[in-house]
């Protein structure tokens, strides 16, 4: 689990930072063509499509790493068994909004899927869509190999993180 | 949540609720006032039995979202413009985008009335799986040019700037002219005007008066290119006006039609407030031979509804002028 | 009544600690799924529709830059000047923190990043001279929230994008109360630097200052090409975070040389973390945004303003004092995205201009970044000085109210930040 939850992790990292090197550099040839009087009509959505995909990999990537900002007022307040349903009790609600969000993302996917992007249309809106699916999918293994995690230490007796 | 009434929403029923929307969030604006005109017809006539609620903007100033609420059923009736309406796969509709397709208000509404209107009617809603159902045609006004130097002739275009649609036949237009079509964001355009980002754009009075586009350096000369008699599309959620009443259905084709007369009343209207606020604000304004722009529109027009297959319905608004 | 539920879930959810940005989501799905005639759906395509806009890809790339700039020394170098030019004066190196914020604001869109930057090296620099911790932490918390009033700023691109406001209108406008707000701060530092006796330095060497001055042109250069390079037309707000970028990039390789191509991934990384941190949030503000519009609650914030209260003056007061406490547990960004629909109406309706308005929502949720529990510059300072957090934020109050009565004199002498964007676009306003 460990492993494969790594693997994940570093794949969706380097799809996030790619996304952010690719709306970049197009943002930068809006201008540059834009300067040369060279029109190329694309670079918007380009841009605006692949900072999607970077925004929700990287939220993903930052579920993992229990980045998103929360207030641990009562995690720190709590001990023991309290605190590791208290753990457990929080990633579940992950896992359940996830899941409505991989759900109706699924929905609005195969909805959407044949839309065309305006400055591109051959392009599928699907391309853009299924971000969040993906995004949903790997927030739910990451919060439930947290939960393994928190079941574990319980089991061996340990202080929760 | 639904606040009381629990027959909300829920079609063949007593009561209708419909959300209505538009991406506009000026409360000035055409849009607003023909959705108010629906809104206001469709309650008088049923008794209150349709609940119309109005949204300016306030669930989404994107055209592109409004079409998605609709076919979700998030949204009941929204307005759109051709060029988004292509991005859902029903090309034909972009017929109505084409440069110097029409050539008078006049012209325009022949079409639309009439039998090419129908026509594009039955495309939207059979294309769209009866998602969209065409409850009448709006006009977002007449485009003009604007920019930082007025135009005599084509030659003055040569190697300038433009900011237009993305949408393919207008780029192809603005490109054979001589421009350099430019993408820059509707939010980031005075700005860009006022210090030279483009040298020019392109729309109608309400909306680049009402920016104030024609008070920057690069919008305060305006020619009267008239290269866009815009059509809007006013529609509805077709599977869920099929579980309509009929005479729920009635209502709202009579408040529609209501809407369509009081949406192209203010506009008209506002069309010549804002030239002439633009006049008094300063901004020049001159007319230009319009022909020669005919001419490089035409083959294009040609091309282009060879592709998506639409030349009789262009054949057939050529011969309503 | 639904309402008074969705209000109870939020703060249950926010109590047993899931993420802020989570519980903004899941509220907005339980409201969406309350009202029978708005699909499911709607949740995750608002989360995409809100990010899909031009303006917000300068987020990240401002992040970026910052980034760049910590990794690549500049702070340290700005530091040294800093040092250089105000050292000599008691209490030099809270004064070298304060000036090296507004230098860095100028480069930067945001304020965490600089709390970082410039926290890492003055806080135990300073620690180690003598100060207290308090003033340590106090100071450097504080004086960083100027990064998002002096331009070019995150916040103000935001703004911006709601309301269709000119973002060089904004960010001229934001001159002045910058300025202000660190000045002021200084001579606060002063004051006190004498009455507790802090350090002073041995004023530097002429050459030595010139030396620093050169070393530390580049970076100072990129405020002028940021904010120049949109006044003249070079590019928009947008662009003008990309070309900053990729300056930094370059004179941090080429001239500092303290950058190495290997550093990149690192600083991609981090960048791709802050920023999606802040914009997931923001996605998930949009879906209950959506949730508010089909209430209509600028609509209904517009008629309780015009039947109960018609004093512009009431309604700013409202207005800051809302934002303040939306500040102490939101970031700028969602809040904005929530509530400035909301006021817009009215405020226009009032007849404020719009840069005007912005600046002060955007000065009052830059207090945000100092006030408890979610303070991002309060809790980064906090963490830097191992100082809790109810020491650091007594430590901050005197420096808050310093932004509280700037922020008052911006709100009620509209011409101390319009003067610049009238003097440079006449026309507008
Ligand atoms: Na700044
Ligand atoms: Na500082």
């Amino acid at each position: 689990m460990n492993k494969l939850v790594k693997y994940i992790e570093r794949t969706q990292i380097v799809f996030g930072v790619t996304f952010l090197v690719i709306f970049f550099l197009t943002v930068l040839l809006q201008i540059v063509t834009r300067h040369l009087s060279i029109s190329v009509i694309w670079t918007e959505e380009v841009a605006n499509y692949s900072f999607v995909w970077a925004v929700f990999m990287g939220a993903a990537v930052m579920v993992n790493r229990r980045d998103h900002f929360n207030f641990d007022i009562l995690q720190k307040k709590l001990g023991g068994k309290k605190k590791f349903f208290l753990n457990m009790l929080n990633d579940i609600i992950l896992v359940l909004f996830n899941i409505t969000i991989l759900y109706f993302g699924i929905k609005v996917v195969q909805k959407f899927w044949d839309y065309n992007w305006t400055a591109l249309p051959d392009m599928k809106m699907g391309y853009v869509w299924i971000s969040i699916p993906i995004m949903a999918i790997t927030m739910i293994i990451y919060s439930l190999s947290h939960m393994l995690k928190h079941f574990e230490r319980f089991r061996k007796g340990e202080a929760q993180e | 949540g639904d606040e009381g009434s629990d027959s909300e929403g829920s079609s063949g029923e007593d009561s209708i609720k419909i959300i209505a929307a538009h991406n506009q969030t000026d409360p000035e604006n055409p849009y607003q006032k023909g959705l108010l005109a629906f809104k206001e017809k469709a309650e008088a006539e049923s008794n209150g039995k349709i609940e119309v609620e109005v949204h300016a903007g306030t669930i989404g100033t994107e055209e592109s979202e409004l079409v998605e609420k609709l076919k979700t059923g998030a949204a009941d009736v929204v307005l759109v413009s051709p060029g988004f309406m292509t991005s859902t796969g029903i090309d034909q509709v972009d017929l109505f985008a084409f440069p110097y397709l029409f050539d008078s208000y006049d012209h325009w509404e022949n079409v639309v009335t009439g039998e090419v209107g129908d026509k594009m009617a039955n495309i939207i809603n059979e294309e769209s799986n009866n998602d969209f159902k065409l409850l009448g045609y709006w006009t977002a006004g007449v485009r003009h040019y604007y920019g930082k130097k007025p135009i005599k002739n084509i030659d003055d275009l040569q190697g300038m700037t433009i900011r237009t649609q993305t949408s393919g036949v207008v780029s192809d237009f603005w490109e054979e002219v001589g421009t350099v079509p430019t993408s820059v964001a509707w939010g980031e355009l005075y700005q860009a005007l006022q210090q030279d980002v483009v040298d020019s754009a392109e729309n109608a009075y309400p909306y680049f008066v009402q920016q104030d586009h024609h008070q920057t350096e690069n919008g305060k000369y305006i020619t009267e290119t008239a290269h866009d008699y815009t059509t809007r599309f006013l529609l509805i959620n077709g599977n869920k006006f099929d579980k309509y009443t009929e005479e729920q259905q009635d209502i709202i084709m009579s408040a529609a039609e209501t809407s369509v007369e009081a949406e192209w009343k203010s506009l008209h209207k506002q069309e010549e407030e804002y030239k002439g606020i633009a006049k008094e604000d300063g901004a020049k304004i001159n007319q230009i031979d319009r022909q020669p722009f005919v001419d490089i529109a035409k083959p294009i027009q040609d091309k282009a509804a060879k592709e998506i297959g639409v030349e009789d319905l262009l054949e057939k608004i050529r011969n309503a002028k | 009544m639904m309402g008074y539920l969705l209000i109870g879930t939020f703060l249950v959810l926010l109590l047993i600690g899931v993420p802020i940005a989570f519980v903004i989501g899941i509220v907005a799905f339980l409201g969406i799924v309350s009202i029978e005639y708005i699909p499911e759906m709607s949740v995750p395509m608002r989360m995409m529709n809100e990010l899909n806009s031009f303006v917000l890809l300068a987020v990240p790339l401002f992040i970026l830059v910052a980034n760049l700039m910590n990794q690549g020394k500049i702070s340290e170098k700005l530091i040294e000047f800093a040092l250089a030019i105000v050292g000599s004066i008691r209490g030099g190196l809270a004064q070298a923190n304060v000036l090296v914020s507004m230098m860095f604001a100028g480069v930067s869109g945001a304020s965490q990043a600089d709390t970082a930057g410039v926290g890492k090296i003055l806080i135990p620099s300073m620690k180690r001279n003598g100060y207290d911790t308090e003033t340590a932490v106090g100071v450097t918390a504080a004086s960083s929230t100027v990064g998002v009033v002096i331009p070019p700023s995150i916040p103000m691109i935001i703004f911006a994008g709601i309301t269709n406001a000119s973002v060089g209108a904004l960010f001229l406008a934001g001159i002045v109360p910058g300025i202000l707000v660190s000045l002021a701060m200084m001579i606060f530092v002063y004051i006190i630097a004498r009455k507790r006796n802090f350090e002073r330095r041995e004023r530097v060497k002429a050459s030595t200052f010139f030396k620093l001055m050169f070393e530390s042109l580049p970076a100072l250069l990129t405020p002028i090409i940021i904010i120049g390079g949109i006044v003249v037309g070079f590019f928009t707000a947008t662009e003008a975070a990309a070309v900053a970028a990729v300056y930094t990039l370059l004179i941090s390789m080429f001239f500092y040389k303290t950058l190495k191509l290997s550093h990149l991934p690192k600083i991609l990384f981090d960048t791709l973390s802050l920023s999606s941190l802040s914009l997931f949030a923001l996605a998930a503000a949009g879906a209950l945004g959506e949730l508010m519009g089909y209430y209509q609650l600028g609509m209904k914030a517009q008629e309780f303003f015009t039947d109960n209260i018609d004093a512009k003056w009431i309604f700013i007061i409202i207005t800051i004092l809302f934002f303040l406490f939306i500040g102490t547990f939101m970031d700028a960004i969602p809040a904005m995205i929530l509530f400035v629909p909301v006021i817009l109406p009215t405020a226009l309706q009032f007849g404020f201009d719009p840069v005007h308005l912005g600046l002060i929502v955007v000065m009052t949720l830059a207090i945000g970044l100092v006030t408890p529990p979610y303070g991002l510059c309060l809790l980064l300072a906090a963490k830097i000085g191992k100082l809790p957090i109810e020491r650091s934020f007594r430590a901050v109050i005197p420096y808050m109210t310093i932004i509280l009565v700037v922020l008052g004199v911006v709100a009620f002498f509209p011409e101390v930040a319009m003067y610049f964007p009238k003097l440079i676009n006449p026309d507008l306003f």
